[in-house]
């Protein structure tokens, strides 16, 4: 289901209370004008499973974090946010897979110029 | 609370650890000693006129393993009871690479983890020697428009044999080890 | 005391890979470790993005390169589900039979590595390798490779069974059935591996579920939740399949869970075996054009041997628009960063070890 991004901390403190307590994985898809942001979430107990939809701009890219409810999304959120240039707000952010020195930031973007190394070859 | 540190502390962290590791490396000095200064002259004297120490480096040839990924679980089945690689002199594969002689590199080598290739390429004592196995190590392999490896393993070390495959049977291994024995040995020509 | 800081640097004599262990140490007792990973990074989402459908496998399958088939078979369900294919029969019960010989091959190399994480380097871990190969040659007689088999196709496979293969297979299950009795008897009868697995590495059920652990590491913690029975998939619902559950939650439940696994497998595919239909198996050939897409946003669960694997996929014309892989590794790994609080440091490796982790499939 699609929600804003101001609905999302209290949606997701309003699902935990209900049940659904245990999170899938936190991505991202870019269509080139705007990003949507995925968050799967399972209810184990009755075997139920709800996608959330955040649609934010590419030029205006950042969220809240839900570090507080689902410690899990701590590695999600980083690894989202390394590879898809998206500010996380409310928490520290670090990097976990690439090194600063490559000079690559969100390399899952549409518009990331790759290959330029091996076309010179 | 646990994970959550910025970037900075991050930058810091990584390096501090790169420090300690450079600094273990650095203060290491080896004074000469007149006993090992005639050892060496001597077997310089012996190796030169091609005998006991040729025939002794040709035939034990101790690999370190440096498996990185996929071609690493067919190199632990070149070491295993199947293909048994001791029987043939290649025992014992080392974690350190100070009593080694062949670096056998398996997987794709990122960028991050090129310094360390380096690092350990120096630590060994020479003669060494480098066989590349398997496709990533020769030349990039499947991920050859990736933007995060280095296409072959042979733009940062010098390399011996190549191995193709992905992943090569442990019986291509043994004849690529076969073939650096007579390498060394001088039969065939480089 | 003052505490210092030790690097278990990414190259290490033990058998999980690259990584890279940043350690406080108060004495000889842990406070925090920090994993950095991304020492195999190589872009995979990246990569399916710009190849079609068929040319995705081998992507797909070095992803996990223990128990590569389940991955394969999680990206062509999620094809077949966004382009509307169904599966034959017979092809679903071989599907099943050699998923079932990946995760026993996947599991005897976990028993052989826990060997080098408690000390004792390399000697159980010949023993079970043996083992491995001999259901590894079973692989390679039905899809002519050792280590990455291409042999699904949209809708079935490659080609049939060979001839004879009924009788081969079971004649191995038999001796692998008798090898698993002999190591469970002497390894338990062991008093230093009881010291050194029980009672350490606990997680509660609560603490799982919120650290989001996936597989055997869930299963052992008390929590019900398998793949294969809760939302079946294939035949599964027909088999008569028992999930299995242990409460303590140390290292010595992990462990035990995966020997437990290894003989429902056993049992899973002489049933299967039993009731398998006869008929056409071969999946659709590779063409120049695929069949047009009916959904565009799919996403499936699977079970791999290491937890549950779940593909999210948007579909474009002749390739993925976009392909999301949750790991099963990247979650375990990042668990440790709670588990390891007040062990010491030997144990650190024997509680990662019964995480039975895949670096490849870490950094994506």
């Amino acid at each position: 289901m699609k929600i804003d991004r101001k609905d999302l901390l209290s949606r997701i403190k309003s699902m935990k209370e209900s049940g659904y307590s245990y999170l899938v994985k936190i991505t991202a898809v870019d269509y080139k004008d705007h990003l949507t942001a995925l968050y799967f979430i399972r209810d184990i107990s009755k075997n139920k499973e709800e996608l959330l939809e955040v649609d934010i701009l590419s030029s205006d890219a950042w969220l809240p974090t839900i570090i507080k409810e689902h410690t899990s999304a701590d590695w999600y959120e980083r690894e989202m946010s390394e590879m898809f240039d998206i500010k996380i707000k409310g928490r520290k952010s670090g990097r976990l897979l690439l090194e600063k020195w490559d000079g690559l930031e969100g390399p899952l973007r549409k518009g990331f110029a790759w290959g330029e190394e091996y076309k010179q070859m | 609370m646990e994970g959550e540190y910025t970037e900075e502390e991050f930058q810091i962290a990584k390096k501090e650890m790169d420090q300690l590791v450079q600094d273990s490396l650095k203060g290491r000095e080896i004074k000469p000693n007149v006993m090992f200064a005639k050892m060496s002259d001597i077997s310089r004297a012996i190796s030169v006129s091609k005998g006991l120490v040729k025939w002794a480096r040709v035939n034990s040839l101790w690999p370190m393993q440096f498996g990185l990924a996929c071609c690493a679980i067919e190199l632990m089945g070149f070491g295993s009871a199947r293909i048994d690689a001791e029987r043939k002199g290649y025992l014992l594969f080392r974690g350190t690479p100070r009593q080694a002689d062949v670096m056998l590199v398996a997987g794709w080598v990122t960028k991050s983890m090129v310094p360390e290739v380096k690092r350990l390429y120096e630590q060994m004592t020479e003669p060494r020697y480098v066989i590349a196995f398997g496709e990533c190590a020769t030349c990039g392999g499947p991920w050859f428009e990736s933007y995060n490896i280095i296409r072959g393993i042979d733009q940062v070390l010098p390399v011996d044999v190549y191995v193709a495959g992905c992943p090569p049977k442990p019986e291509n291994l043994f004849e690529a080890m076969i073939k650096l024995q007579e390498k060394i040995s001088g039969k065939i020509e480089d | 005391m003052p505490i210092t800081k030790i690097n278990i640097g990414p190259v290490h004599p033990s058998t999980h890979g690259v990584l890279r262990l940043a350690v406080y140490l108060d004495g000889d007792t842990i406070e925090r470790v920090e994993p950095h990973i991304g020492f195999l990074h190589r872009g995979v989402e990246k990569l399916a993005e710009t190849r079609m459908y068929m040319q995705n496998h081998p992507y797909m399958e070095k992803l996990d390169y223990i128990a590569p088939m389940a991955y394969d078979e999680a990206y062509v369900s999620t094809v077949e589900k966004a382009l509307g294919i169904e599966v034959k029969e017979r092809a679903m019960y071989i599907r099943v039979i050699l998923l079932e010989l990946q995760r026993i091959a996947s599991h005897l190399f976990f028993v052989g590595t826990i060997g080098n994480d408690l000390g004792q380097m390399f000697t159980l871990f010949m023993w079970t390798y043996m083992d491995r190969d001999k259901v590894l040659d079973l692989l390679q007689e039905a899809t002519g490779s050792r280590m990455f088999y291409v042999n699904m196709r949209l809708g079935g496979l490659v080609s049939d069974l060979p001839p004879d293969f009924e009788k081969r297979t079971l004649e191995t299950l038999e001796y692998i059935d008798n090898r698993v009795k002999e190591y469970e008897a002497f390894i338990e009868k062991n008093p230093v591996f009881h010291e050194r697995m029980k009672n350490i590495g606990i997680l509660t059920p609560e603490k799982a579920m919120d650290l989001g652990v996936t597989g055997p590491v869930l299963r052992a913690s008390g929590v019900q939740y398998d793949v294969r029975k809760n939302s079946p998939y294939y035949i599964y619902d027909k088999l008569h399949f028992e999930m299995k559950i242990l409460t303590r939650g140390d290292n010595f439940s992990r462990y035990k869970m995966r020997l437990l696994e290894m003989r429902e497998s056993i049992r899973l595919i002489r049933e299967a075996f039993k009731m398998m239909p006869e008929g056409d198996a071969l999946g659709m050939p590779v063409k120049l054009r695929m069949p047009p897409t009916k959904n565009k946003e799919v996403w499936i669960s699977r079970e791999a041997p290491k937890g549950e694997l779940m593909m999210y996929m948007v579909a474009d014309d002749q390739k993925p628009y976009r392909l999301a892989i949750r790991s099963p590794n990247f979650v375990n790994l990042s668990a440790i960063v709670h588990m390891s609080k007040g062990l010491r440091l030997a144990d650190l490796f024997a509680t990662l070890g019964t995480l039975d982790l895949v670096m490849g499939c870490v950094d994506k």
